[in-house]
């Protein structure tokens, strides 16, 4: 042919050999122009590979380096176990929806690979920290773009010498390169292809996608697997004829980039063949060997801040096993098929102390159940056999159970157990871990008082990571100069210019200075709450605390007590006498004040208690008109007595003055004593008085002589108190909380007998 | 503050139950589920509940957004059976609904005029949804 007519005939073969070879379209391919031309001759390889595809049991060369390949093609030993439990070795964080084709498995599976697909699980990119099998890479083209390879399943039969890896195809060593599909997307696959296992630092990981070689389409419906199923099946012979895969997953441009480079930087650990540590480590009692974890920085440009919170859930799983480079790599099994063929995810056991006891034993109960049912549908657990026919049945029963693969769901839930992950339980998760002490305090009293069985005393444990200070660093570029402004979640940018401009008081109109002081209260009460609550937390913090700390814990809660009580009062710091009530007043008249006056006053002490006390005493009838809606003034009622129990009779008889008004003023018109009236109408009114009396009746009675000094105004106020309550009509008085019952030996002090009958009735 | 969830609703393939926020029950056997608490529910049935009834009405294969999900549970299957309430027709707890909608409605309008009169009003539930 002369050279003009070359080209176009190149093209046209091309075309034609489309089917078959890709290179000549691909101007990046590294054989061509990269590492491949001068290291690698991927066309040896593949003879020499086909040429062990007939030659099942013989022809274990491959190419490249690999002494280690032998013992990896030999192997087969892989259980199903084995294989299952590679099922789950996820990688952490990435979307099996997007699985990429990088085969961590060793080469004994490569073979199988021809028929993985992006649903398998552990072939997939390796974690960008996670030490890559550099054994286990199947060819390691970066263009090659078919479906990932699978390892081999379900090894009751004969291993299918077919299945093995396409020849390692040197990539190149230019990160990002764009992939290029070496075997179009839905060709069959090629016959084995020998693993390179010599990694070069620079060649991007496979990415080794490859169309499934066989698939199982068997006739009778209840032996059809899903769809996922149908891609993973492994190329075995025994599994019937082979099938062209016609559903190719395909990654996007952007998947394979991400792949690439983190395929790259992956390979640049993956000299020794070392393990991945696999967050399931527990399993790994299943496994012989460390198992590959591939975990894949793909998914980091998707979901980057994942990877540190993913490295810390993982080390609370399980420290990751150490991996002896020396042992035997075991593939990674992904292959949804086994799904299938389980009845149920019996040989993996989640991680399960995250949940409470009693949940954790309900899933084992369900989990045993399941166990038990299927175990006698089979006769075998753990039978190759009895799984074949298990997993037929339940694909009879339910066709679409496995939609999922275990490895998705595993996925899903990581991904809501990472969200409960929390550095401070108490904090986040109040009612549940209350809710549950709780009802381990029962249990432990019951327990106490009976013989009841023993119960699980494990205390629930909420994975929890360790309080990492992200200071946030800029993202920064080497040979960039200086630093990139990029606004981000951690770094927000100033997108509104809000300027908080103060008012001036002359400008506002009255109604606007009274709304504006009732917010002022708001703010006074919220702020006062949230040192309520820290005070009151301080026991429990006491009790966590170490022995040095808790006298600045001590101190800590005195000066939010003070605090507490200046809010109250309204005296702001630098001041020195509180002349009004006002401020409390003002505090006093919403609903929530009142509350948290009422949750404050255990904590006051004795003078500033009272000071509370007469406060409210004075201001009585104005409060109990403002309480009129809200009616919430009786939650004050105890707390104040507790009060009363500490007040000397000097305090008390000043109580009663403020609460009567009497002695009452010149001014105030005679007959009537409105204070008083509005204090006898009221519920809180009328039980607050009566506790008042009843403690200054406890006084008098326990210890009359200290007291004579004051009996004087207190035996006047007294008579006073009594001829008023004799005044009053009965209708008029309000339903007290509780009488106290030495009210009547109070009065019978100062009326006869006669008024006392009448006191009595009222009462 | 948050919660512990089981991982135990992730044994797919049971029968589960989902409440939606626009308020329908449905029922199915879930099929796949992602982070979002997207929904992949086969053989759904939708149940109305109107006092001690219900109805089923099939729905064949949903698929939810998850932020429209309120809540998820795996259903007991022998529990499933216990039950005071008492199925019925389609029509007729369609019917039911229909009455109970417009009870609803009647006493709605009472009470809004009633605070109209007295100078007052509350802003709708469903306004107040989108905070």
């Amino acid at each position: 042919q002369s050279l003009e007519d070359c080209p176009l005939d190149e093209d046209e073969d091309t075309f034609q050999a489309l089917g078959e070879e890709d290179e000549d379209i691909d101007q990046f391919n590294d054989d061509t122009f990269g590492a491949g031309a001068v290291d690698d001759d991927w066309q040896e390889a593949h003879e020499r590979l086909a040429e062990l595809e007939d030659k099942p049991a013989a022809a274990r060369e491959q190419d490249g380096p690999g002494g280690d390949d032998t013992d990896l093609l030999g192997d087969h030993e892989d259980t199903l176990a084995e294989r299952l439990t590679r099922l789950v070795i996820d990688s952490e964080l990435e979307d099996p929806a997007i699985m990429q084709a990088v085969q961590t498995r060793t080469p004994a599976q490569q073979p199988a690979g021809l028929n993985s697909s992006i649903w398998d699980g552990s072939a997939v990119l390796r974690r960008i920290r996670g030490p890559l099998l550099t054994q286990e890479m199947p060819s390691v083209s970066v263009l090659d773009y078919a479906l990932p390879q699978r390892p081999p399943q379900a090894r009751e039969e004969e291993r299918d010498p077919s299945e093995r890896a396409l020849p390692r195809r040197s990539s190149s060593p230019v990160i990002g390169s764009p992939p290029v599909r070496a075997v179009p997307i839905g060709t069959p696959p090629k016959q084995a292809a020998v693993p390179n296992f010599n990694q070069q630092i620079l060649c991007p990981k496979p990415v080794h996608i490859r169309a499934t070689m066989q698939q199982r389409y068997p006739a009778p419906y209840g032996e059809r697997m899903s769809p996922n199923q149908l891609c993973n099946v492994p190329n075995s012979s025994l599994l019937g004829h082979p099938f062209p895969h016609s559903v190719s997953p395909v990654l996007t441009h952007l998947q394979r980039a991400q792949l690439l480079g983190g395929a790259q930087l992956s390979s640049l650990s993956s000299q020794a063949g070392r393990m991945s540590p696999s967050q399931f480590a527990r399993v790994s009692g299943l496994v012989g060997s460390p198992l590959p974890s591939v975990n894949p920085k793909l998914l980091q440009g998707r979901v980057g801040q994942m990877m540190s919170p993913a490295s810390g859930f993982r080390a609370f799983f399980g420290a990751p096993p150490a991996p002896p480079p020396s042992q035997p790599q075991h593939p990674s099994g992904p292959g949804s098929h086994l799904q299938s063929l389980r009845p149920q995810p019996q040989m993996f056991r989640p991680d399960t102390t995250h949940l409470h006891p009693q949940h954790r034993r309900l899933l084992h109960q369900r989990q045993q159940q399941n166990r038990s049912q299927h175990r006698s549908l089979n006769g075998s657990v753990g039978d190759r056999g009895g799984h074949r026919s298990s997993h037929q049945e339940q694909m009879r029963k339910d066709p679409y159970a496995n939609l999922m693969l275990q490895r998705e769901k595993d996925w899903v839930s990581k991904i809501q157990m990472m969200q409960l992950q929390s550095t401070d339980p108490y904090l986040d998760d109040y009612y549940y871990q209350n809710y549950f002490q709780k009802l381990e305090k029962l249990s432990a009293a019951e327990e106490v008082q009976g013989d009841g069985p023993k119960k699980e005393r494990t205390k629930l444990i909420t994975p929890q990571v360790a309080k990492l200070e992200h200071t946030y660093k800029p993202v920064q570029f080497e040979g960039s100069l200086g630093k990139l402004t990029v606004s981000s979640v951690n770094n927000p940018r100033k997108m509104i210019d809000a300027v908080v401009t103060s008012r001036s008081e002359d400008d506002e109109t009255k109604e606007k200075q009274v709304r504006d002081k009732r917010r002022q209260t708001l703010v006074t009460i919220e702020k006062t709450y949230s040192l309520l609550l820290d005070v009151e937390d301080y026991e429990r913090r006491y009790l966590l605390s170490l022995e040095g700390e808790r006298p600045a814990l001590m101190g800590e809660r005195k000066q939010k007590i003070c605090d507490m009580y200046d809010n109250l009062r309204g005296k702001a710091p630098g001041q020195e006498s509180r002349p009004s009530d006002d401020h409390f007043m003002q505090i006093m008249c919403i609903r929530k004040g009142k509350r948290l006056v009422a949750r404050i006053l255990p904590f006051l002490s004795s003078e500033q208690a009272a000071d509370v006390l007469m406060a409210t005493a004075r201001n009585l009838p104005f409060l109990i008109k403002k309480d009129a809606q809200d009616e919430v003034l009786p939650c004050l009622l105890r707390p104040f007595s507790h009060v009363l129990y500490h007040l000397p009779l000097g305090t008390v008889t000043s109580l009663v003055q403020q609460l009567t008004n009497l002695p009452q003023s010149a001014t105030a018109p005679a007959p009537t004593n409105l204070h008083l009236t509005a204090v006898l109408q009221n519920k809180f009114g009328l039980s607050l008085l009566y506790l008042v009396l009843s403690r200054g009746e406890e006084l008098q009675s326990s210890d009359a002589n200290t007291e004579l000094m004051q009996d004087n105004q207190w035996t006047e106020l007294m008579l006073m108190a009594t001829r008023e309550l004799l005044r009053i009509p009965q209708v008029a008085l309000a339903k007290p909380v509780s009488t106290p019952s030495n009210l009547i030996s109070l009065f019978s002090r100062y009326v006869d007998q006669q008024k006392l009958n009448l006191l009595e009735t009222k009462l | 503050c948050r919660y512990q969830r089981l991982s135990l609703s992730l044994s797919l393939s049971e029968k589960h139950l989902v409440l939606l926020r626009d308020g329908r029950t449905l029922i199915g056997y879930l099929r796949s589920i992602d982070q979002f608490a997207n929904l992949v529910l086969h053989q759904t049935v939708e149940r109305i509940h109107v006092g001690k009834k219900y109805g089923d009405i099939p729905r064949g294969i949903f698929v939810v957004r998850g932020e429209n999900v309120v809540l998820l549970g795996e259903i007991d299957l022998e529990k499933e059976s216990d039950t005071p309430l008492q199925q019925v027709s389609i029509e007729e707890i369609l019917e039911e609904q229909r009455v109970e909608q417009q009870a609803k409605q009647e006493s709605e309008k009472l009470k809004v005029q009633a605070l109209k009169e007295r100078g007052l009003s509350v802003p709708r539930a469903d306004t107040l949804d989108e905070y």
